[in-house]
């Protein structure tokens, strides 16, 4: 009984290969279409399909269509959820820069996105270089190094935040066990932005290692074989071959990380609450507090709208990127 | 076959001779490959050791000694304490039922609906999956503040329903990876059980679903840990502890009891065990189940 070994199914899309030769033709995220007539029998294959289609059209209607439709309409009332909402044109986007900071905040978020994704994209790289092999136990690797990314974020951000009790946590104790008097972490404007960077990075890094192992997994060994026979080191064989072919492994890890990083909001509500003063005040957590302790719902809707659009920046990136490559495929 | 393998472990070996590897110097190098690994591990694990090491120890032995002293004996009154005292065994209570609830429908209407745009041909069906997969790039965050006034409006404030009810119709995401998956059925199998004059609903049952059993799978522990772990959504719409989550009741544990490490450590033991399991029974579906989600 060996470690168990589990097989990653390598992404066509991030390859341009399909597993097993199955491959399919398959255009685009839509595919093929298989004709849909409309006729007389399109009224009775409407009617056949109604019900398959009527919750999950319910859902992505009221519960993702509407609410942006919702969100810029509130992001133009003044709302206390008291009295009844008036109009505020575009007061509350001028307001959320004028009283709310909102660039503080815009800019806390960037900072926390550029701690947090070089690194975690890194050492995800380099972790995913470490597991490729066919060596014992790599599959125990593997797990634990994912096991924090299916964490609840809000359980392990009290962990860390008692790891990195000044006083009690076991951070300072090493430190001053090797004669380091350890800074006041989450407590410290400077080092509290750093330490959540770190606890999110340890939460996501073994995820995002897995599609870079994916990544790995998908590249031809006579590529690398050819190499060794021209006498290229591992070192020459990761820059001129890996790295070059692990290309949209590596833009998928970015956009997603950065995306995700910019919706931060449960490890920095254990962790600071946007402190101290307002050193990690990022937007999400920024709007919240506005909407849910000002209780002033436009400014909040306003600030949603701009999260939003720096959002969908990187999302249609990704959406075009995406758009007209085959998607998974699975060999069954 | 054999005869390719072969050639290319000669190739590997002129390879490795000519870079001028000899076998100690590989040996160094696995051996530093899986120290390095060992580390990184130990960083991954030690937070949830020194947790589990807490929560069975008295407040007087986290205050007096390092944190990675195991506990002296099983001591049980932390968990006592926030079962009882903190109300988590009903937080725990309240979050399986809204986990396997949102679960359950999320799965359920997703596969409905993957089967429709995979499986059946009827007018409108690609305008309406282009839909689906725009409001793939509407963030959660963004949706938070109309999702709560729409349910104030609806008075769903402060009950299960306004819990899971964002989530349990069916997620863009998942219908878009089963849609996937349910195309690859051979066509033959289906028309074949439509000659036998079985309806739509018979073939999805009997059929199509037990054939795609991994994306099931897949889509089931998605949901199962988006629901267990979901934060800000509850965090808003529940104000009475009778209707809050573990991470609710965790989070204000955190902050109500400032350095009462024993019970909050505790209370985050019992939070990540029912996940811990999970990973346990299903860490090879979890891997596969990731790698298939990549495209996000």
């Amino acid at each position: 009984m060996g470690a168990p070994v589990t097989r990653l199914e390598a992404p066509a899309a991030l390859t341009g290969r399909s597993p097993a030769g199955k491959r399919r033709k398959q255009g685009g995220l839509i595919g093929e279409t298989s004709g849909s007539h409309v006729g007389k029998s399109g009224f009775r294959a409407f009617l056949g399909a109604l019900p398959f289609i009527t919750p999950s059209f319910i859902g992505v209607a009221v519960f993702l269509v509407i609410p942006v439709i919702v969100l810029f309409v509130i992001s133009f009332l003044n709302w206390n959820l008291l009295s009844p909402a008036t109009l505020a044109g575009f007061t509350n986007y001028l307001n959320i820069f004028r009283f709310d900071d909102a660039a503080h905040s815009l800019g806390r978020t960037f900072y926390y996105v550029l701690l947090n994704i070089p690194l975690q994209t890194v050492v995800a790289l380099a972790l995913a270089v470490m597991l490729n092999s066919k060596r014992r136990g790599m599959g125990i690797y593997r797990i634990l190094y994912v096991a924090p990314y299916l964490s609840t974020p809000v359980a392990t951000a009290v962990i860390w935040y008692w790891v990195f009790d000044p006083k009690l946590g076991a951070v300072n104790a090493l430190l001053s066990n090797i004669g380091i008097t350890g800074p006041q972490w989450l407590s410290s404007p400077a080092w509290a932005m750093p330490v959540v960077a770190f606890v999110n990075i340890w939460q996501y890094v073994g995820y995002n290692m897995l599609f870079f192992l994916a990544g790995l997994q998908a590249i031809p060994k006579a590529l690398y074989e050819a190499a060794e026979i021209d006498g290229a080191g591992p070192i020459r064989q990761f820059f001129r071959i890996s790295l070059p072919l692990l290309n949209s492994t590596m833009l998928f890890v970015l956009v997603t990380g950065v995306i995700g990083s910019f919706q931060v909001f449960d490890t920095l509500y254990v962790l600071t609450q946007g402190g101290p003063g307002n050193s990690t005040e990022v937007l999400n957590l920024k709007i919240y507090q506005v909407a849910f302790t000002d209780f002033r719902l436009g400014e909040a809707a306003a600030m949603s709208v701009l999260l939003f659009g720096v959002i969908l920046i990187f999302s249609i990136g990704q959406f075009l990127f995406f758009r007209n490559r085959t998607t998974y495929e699975y060999s069954a | 076959m054999s005869a390719a393998v072969e050639s290319r472990t000669a190739t590997r070996r002129a390879g490795e001779a000519s870079s001028g590897l000899s076998a100690s110097g590989r040996a160094v190098r696995i051996g530093l490959l899986y120290l390095i690994l060992t580390v990184m591990a130990l960083v991954f694990m030690v937070p949830y050791i020194l947790t589990v090491f807490a929560a069975f120890k008295p407040i007087s032995h986290i205050f007096s000694e390092p944190a990675w002293i195991p506990p002296h004996s099983l001591f049980l009154s932390n968990f006592r304490y926030d079962f009882v005292s903190g109300n988590f065994l009903r937080y725990l209570g309240n979050t399986a039922l809204v986990t396997c609830v949102l679960t359950a429908g999320q799965v359920a209407f997703s596969i409905m609906g993957a089967y429709a745009f995979a499986r059946l041909s009827f007018p409108g069906r690609d305008k309406i999956f282009w839909l689906y997969l725009m409001t793939l790039m509407v963030p959660n965050a963004v949706t938070i503040i109309p999702l709560y006034a729409m349910m104030r409006e609806a008075h769903l404030l402060n009950t299960y329903w306004a819990i899971f009810l964002p989530y349990v119709l069916g997620a863009p995401y998942t219908i878009f990876l089963m849609r996937q998956f349910f195309r690859n059925i051979p066509q033959e199998v289906i028309d074949a059980a439509r000659v036998d004059g079985c309806s739509e609903w018979r073939i999805l049952a009997r059929i199509v679903v037990p054939l795609s059993k991994p994306v099931i799978v897949t889509a089931t522990l998605i949901a199962f840990v988006f629901g267990w772990n979901n934060f800000l959504w509850p965090l808003i719409v529940t104000n009475s502890p009778s209707h809050y989550v573990l991470t609710i009741g965790l989070a204000n544990f955190q902050s109500n009891m400032n350095s009462q490490w024993n019970y909050s450590l505790a209370a985050s033991v019992i939070t990540l065990l029912p996940l811990a399991i999970i990973f346990g029974v299903f860490q090879r579906h979890i891997i596969r189940s990731i790698s298939i989600t990549q495209i996000r």
